[in-house]
């Protein structure tokens, strides 16, 4: 078994949690269920991955095994990375009949042709995801293993998501190889960026609950305001208040949980406007000004903030059209001419 | 009065950990390398208590005192008081170089308001930043505290003193390209935490605060207040959320950048004394 392998090997397994060790090998399934009853799960991780890399020694591992091993661990712990979303465009509307071995083929065909040093690996799963892993060499070099891009293809969509590697020369080559093995004739990246896979899915396949406008308004249920005091002497004096920021919230939020998004990113290149009264500012130019929004789980955090007080309800179309807009990356202009209040996001 | 740019080089782009001191009793600038003996002779006593501080790593660690003459604002002032703690592994040849492994100076940049309050005897240099492990600074701490019977106390800086600087820094003349100007919201009693990024072009933070200013030199609350209000407006313009209720936690200009727990950054020297003298008269609101 080549070194390099080998070294591979032992370090994927010593990212891998100890009590989660067997589950993937199980998951790889390279392994016979006879040698893994050989090993000892119960010591230190430096001698539980060299007794595997001597269990793969024996199967003469190649690089094309160890690698779908890094797919497995990569797909458990995908929340480690950071996805982007493409979008793929067809020129006609011909639903073709999708065939794996084609893609796959034409997809191989794509990069190696440009490239000779590339691993590249295949595994589905069964959302329909093909998880495609490529490590990256040049005409001289092997593949670096350790920076390898990832990319989630859902092949019934046009999307794809992205992990990049760091080698940044390496993306155009990977989108050319995308469309064309999937039959699509161009690629864009989209402004929406993650670490939850999931959730970037769910706002593209519109799987989170949307904001429906219901004709009648459903009258308030105790549980879903804060639970009240039972207390009868204490009076919410804002009651009123407090329910129609939590309507106005449901239909802008919709009821359900929110896709987990991390951040959101607004590029102003608006005007400053003031109270002339204040005699300040008055710049036919733009302020020009960059805002980030970071929480552990930015929706729920934003959809919380009117009722705490911290916001205006309903809250700013610019916030609440995130997932809709499938996007968390905005530059907002000016919007010219009739309604000089409003905000154009291009 | 401008400080020697080579001397207090090592102050830059450093995170400053902020801290007001009580006067020393007893301090005499004379007696500074006997200090250093003193204070080294108590680092490896306690050492040898168990109370070590790199485990599994043997190290000396040197002493040096110095003072920093041009760190002061009027004459009145107390130069400043550098301590340094270097390292050298017992392992490595006699004449190898010493690592610096942490920094403490004290300083007072027109502390005259403390120094002309306080009885003879006593030495004012109430602020006091510190750079390096904690377990040092603690230990550096309490040698000073038992040896002049004074008091450290971590100074935090409100919201309100945040909001000075970032109008005050934002304000200032930079011949070259400038980071932004930037302002770090975070509001953490939501079920979810958030936090809030604010970067201003700072070109345009200049010149929204160049409308504001009406005297130049001079900077009033009021004026403050209204540079603050602008910024608040604009983002609710946007966002419809108040970010006057949100708490600010940092400021970042190209001049200098302030943490609410009390960690300062210098970036600039030509503006040294001035952030220097407002921390100075932060330390001493505390103390009073």
């Amino acid at each position: 078994m080549d070194e390099t392998v080998a070294e591979y090997i032992r370090r994927t397994v010593l990212k891998i949690p100890r009590d989660e060790i067997k589950m993937m090998l199980q998951k790889w399934g390279f392994l016979s269920e006879a040698q893994l009853q050989t090993l000892n799960f119960h010591q230190i991780k430096d001698n539980i991955s060299q007794e595997v890399v001597q269990l793969c020694e024996e199967n003469s591992a190649d690089i094309k095994q160890a690698a779908v091993l890094d797919i497995i661990y990569n797909h458990i712990y995908q929340n480690k990375r950071m996805w982007s979303v493409y979008q793929m465009k067809k020129s006609g509307e011909e639903l073709e009949y999708f065939d794996i071995t084609d893609f796959k083929k034409k997809f191989k065909r794509r990069l190696r042709s440009a490239l000779k040093n590339v691993t590249i690996t295949f595994k589905e799963y069964e959302d329909n995801a093909i998880w495609i892993r490529v490590a990256w060499g040049t005409p001289h070099k092997k593949p670096n293993q350790y920076k390898p891009s990832y990319v989630v293809y859902h092949s019934q969509t046009p999307y794809v998501f992205i992990s990049s590697s760091v080698l940044k020369s390496t993306l155009p080559l990977l989108c050319q190889a995308l469309i064309v093995a999937s039959n699509y004739h161009d690629i864009r990246e989209m402004e929406l960026r993650s670490h939850s896979l999931n959730s970037l899915k769910d706002i593209v396949f519109k799987r989170y609950s949307q904001n429906f406008q219901t004709c009648t308004p459903k009258p308030l249920q105790a549980g879903n305001v804060e639970p009240e005091n039972e207390d009868i002497r204490i009076v919410d004096e804002n009651r009123s208040e407090k329910e129609r920021i939590h309507r106005l919230n449901q239909e802008v939020f919709g009821s359900g949980p929110q896709p987990k998004l991390e951040f959101a990113q607004y590029r102003l290149e608006t005007m400053f406007k003031s109270d002339p009264k204040m005699d300040v500012l008055d710049k036919k130019e733009p302020f020009r000004c960059l805002v980030k929004f970071s929480s552990p789980h930015l929706l729920e955090s934003l959809k919380s903030l009117a009722p705490a007080g911290m916001a205006d309800a309903p809250l700013s179309p610019l916030l609440t059209c995130i997932p809709h807009k499938a996007r968390n990356y905005f530059k907002i202009r000016e919007k010219k001419g009739l309604y000089p209040q409003s905000f154009v996001s291009p | 009065e401008k400080a020697d740019p080579q001397k207090t080089a090592f102050l830059l782009r450093k995170a400053w950990t902020l801290y007001s001191v009580t006067p020393l009793y007893g301090f005499r600038r004379g007696r500074l390398r006997d200090y250093a003996r003193l204070l080294s002779a108590f680092i490896a006593a306690e050492k040898q208590k168990g109370l070590a501080v790199e485990v599994g790593v043997e190290l000396d660690i040197k002493v040096a005192l110095s003072s920093l003459a041009d760190i002061r604002g009027s004459e009145q002032d107390q130069a400043a008081l550098l301590v340094q703690l270097s390292s050298r592994s017992r392992g490595s040849p006699r004449n190898s170089e010493d690592k610096p492994v942490w920094w403490g100076w004290f300083c007072s940049v027109f502390g005259d308001e403390l120094s002309e309050s306080v009885p003879e005897h006593f030495t004012c240099l109430p602020l006091f930043l510190s750079h390096g492990a904690e377990s040092y600074t603690a230990l550096v701490g309490s040698w000073f505290q038992k040896t002049f019977d004074c008091c450290f106390r971590r100074l935090a800086i409100s919201p309100l003193n945040l909001s000075w600087m970032v109008a005050m820094w934002a304000g200032c003349k930079l011949d070259r390209a400038a980071s932004a100007v930037e302002l770090v919201f975070s509001v953490p009693r939501l079920a979810q935490p958030l936090d809030i990024s604010y970067a201003i072009h700072p070109e345009d933070a200049k010149a929204l605060w160049d409308t504001v200013q009406k005297t130049p030199g001079e900077i009033t609350q009021e004026e403050v207040d209204v540079f603050m209000d602008c910024l608040y407006a604009h983002f609710h313009r946007h966002f419809k959320i108040h970010l006057s209720a949100a708490k600010l936690v940092k400021i970042s200009t190209a001049i200098a950048s302030a943490h609410c727990d009390g960690i300062v950054k210098i970036l600039h020297s030509q503006y040294l004394p001035g952030v220097l003298m407002l921390l100075t008269e932060l330390a001493i609101s505390q103390i009073q």
